[in-house]
């Protein structure tokens, strides 16, 4: 008759049981390390079908990738400015060119600014003239209605927009200031360009991490299906939900990091592309410029992006298709 | 070892394959389970095994009573009962030796030990000289025996097998079953479902009937058919 021994069925401790963890976790790791090889195995068993997987994450992952690039090289420029923003102050119309020259020399002292150079109401009404190729037009004007005005180069150490503005405010409130203009247009302009890329980005990749995930997900649902039957012999002989997992949430990582590996290959090559025809442009304005590549985090955020996308898109697959699979 | 008592399972679809089953097997016991087919045997092994829930009644295996073991519990309890299958459902992308070490890796046997004991296993069964082969490259009846020793390697208390000699000529299922007695003679708890009754008479075991999912049982000698 049936004896109700509780402990029948109770794991066995076979071995000696000061090991038995040391055992079990060699096992783990073991298993570990088994199923990575089959993995790679069974990859490189059909490489033309990996490469095509891979490729279609990679494809998916460069595009954010390539536009975050952009996004950071804008970014360098907007910091690079480089002392070429300005500010303009005009004087009151009753200042004398000697009270206003004088100011003027008085604001170089300044620590916050680099350069100043004043402009007087004759040399502006000439160099106007000049620029506008109307000096008949101006020969009828009575008098110079131009006022005296200074250029005012800021200090290097003001990037932002915010210093630039700030000491604009400052030097406007003189009384013999009439009016200012800070030159910093284009600047404002590539800050809002850059915000407006820097959510594009974010939202691209966003909508792309998540066809990964879905590419990844019926390729290993795809990868369970053909599977079946090892599944469920697995859980008849006791296999757990994890063990059983583990193949597939590989399989998910393996192609994620081969995607991520792609992409950056791929971003490299068209950064490359690309930089020729943008030294050409630069060198039009006399300058020098080239977009820079992928750096050593952006790569590493790269592959732990891919890494963890894909297995991500396993478990979610495993999740949802693993558990429907029970032996009967 | 195993008690079943009042058991009812009905399905989804409401076929209700077994109808108040009650008998219990003691430790160190041999019995078949026979029936047409149809007859509730197939569901039954399932049972044991929570491979299926019972909807009413009590089972309890080694102890345990079934309806405590929740589902992420099943695989733990599923290690310490050995099941043998007609269609041996065995890897065919695997080697014997990897086929028969599974119950092993997924319990996560000291790897050492893994190797010693699988040969041990096909020792027993009579293929030590062909763990390095495929299933495909094996006969019908080696290939059920890989199946028995997949079944014993973890060393279970109990052991289940459904229609282990259904594809078999009547000589190979004899070996096939004596080597259940084997296990049994060194005190696993063995349960049989199979519909070969000139076998069963032969080995005068206990015979447990089922009939429409009704236990009928009867005593090991008066079975009538020869």
């Amino acid at each position: 008759m049936a004896k109700a021994k509780p402990e029948a069925p109770k794991p066995r401790n076979s071995g000696a049981a000061p090991t038995k963890q040391a055992n079990e976790l060699q096992s783990y790791l073991d298993n570990h390390r088994k199923v990575f090889r089959s993995t790679w195995q069974s990859q490189s068993r059909s490489p033309l079908a990996s490469l095509f997987t891979c490729s279609v994450i990679g494809i998916a992952l460069v595009l954010p990738v390539l536009l975050a690039l952009l996004l950071s090289n804008l970014q360098a420029v907007n910091l690079g400015w480089d002392g070429s923003a300005q500010i303009t102050l005009f004087f009151e119309d009753n200042i004398d060119q000697q009270t206003a020259q004088d100011w003027s020399k008085q604001l170089e002292k300044r620590a916050n600014i680099a350069a100043v150079e004043f402009i007087d109401k004759d040399r502006a009404l000439a160099e106007f003239s000049a620029a506008m190729e109307m000096s008949t037009t101006l020969d009828y004007l009575d008098g110079n209605p131009l006022p005296h005005s200074v250029l005012v180069t800021p200090h290097a150490s003001l990037k932002s927009l915010a210093d630039l503005q700030a000491l604009e405010q400052q030097l406007a409130q003189y009384d013999l200031i009439a009016s200012s203009m800070l030159d910093v247009l284009w600047l404002q302009r590539l800050q809002a360009l850059a915000a407006f890329m820097e959510r594009s980005v974010w939202l691209i990749a966003t909508m792309l991490a998540l066809a990964v995930i879905l590419i990844l997900g019926n390729t290993i649902r795809l990868a369970i299906e053909s599977r079946r039957e090892e599944i469920i012999v697995l859980k008849l002989v006791g296999g757990t939900n994890a063990f059983v997992c583990r193949p597939f949430l590989y399989m998910g990582c393996f192609f994620g990091l081969g995607g991520s590996l792609i992409a950056i290959l791929l971003s490299q090559v068209i950064i490359a592309l690309l930089n020729a025809p943008i030294r050409a442009l630069a060198q039009s304005y006399q300058s020098q410029y080239e977009l820079s590549g992928l750096g050593f985090e952006s790569t590493l955020f790269v592959l732990v992006t891919g890494l963890v996308l894909g297995w991500l898109g396993a478990w979610l697959a495993v999740r949802r298709h693993l558990t429907e699979i029970e032996p009967n | 070892m195993i008690q079943f008592t009042n058991v009812d399972k009905r399905y989804e679809d409401g076929h209700d394959a077994l109808k108040q089953v009650s008998f219990s097997l003691s430790r160190g016991e041999m019995a078949f389970l026979t029936g047409h087919s149809g007859a509730g045997k197939s569901t039954l092994l399932k049972l044991i095994m929570l491979m299926e829930r019972a909807t009413k009644g009590q089972i309890v295996v080694g102890g345990q009573n079934l309806a405590r073991i929740p589902a992420r519990q099943i695989p733990y309890f599923r290690r310490h009962i050995g099941v043998v299958f007609q269609n041996h459902r065995l890897l065919f992308d695997r080697t014997i030796f990897d086929n028969v070490a599974l119950p092993l890796e997924v319990a996560g046997a000291n790897p050492r030990d893994i190797g010693k004991r699988v040969r041990a296993a096909l020792d027993k069964v009579g293929l030590l000289s062909k763990e390095k082969l495929t299933p495909i490259q094996l006969s019908g009846g080696e290939q059920q025996r890989v199946g028995i020793a997949r079944a014993v390697i973890n060393k279970p208390p109990v052991l289940l097998a459904d229609e282990p000699t259904g594809n078999l000529d009547p000589e190979l299922s004899g070996e096939i079953m004596r080597l259940f007695e084997q296990f049994n003679q060194v005190g696993v708890t063995v349960l049989i479902a199979s519909h070969d009754l000139a076998l069963i008479h032969d080995m005068r075991h206990r015979v447990i009937e089922l009939d429409q999912g009704r236990i009928q049982e009867r005593p090991a000698m008066e079975t009538p058919h020869g």
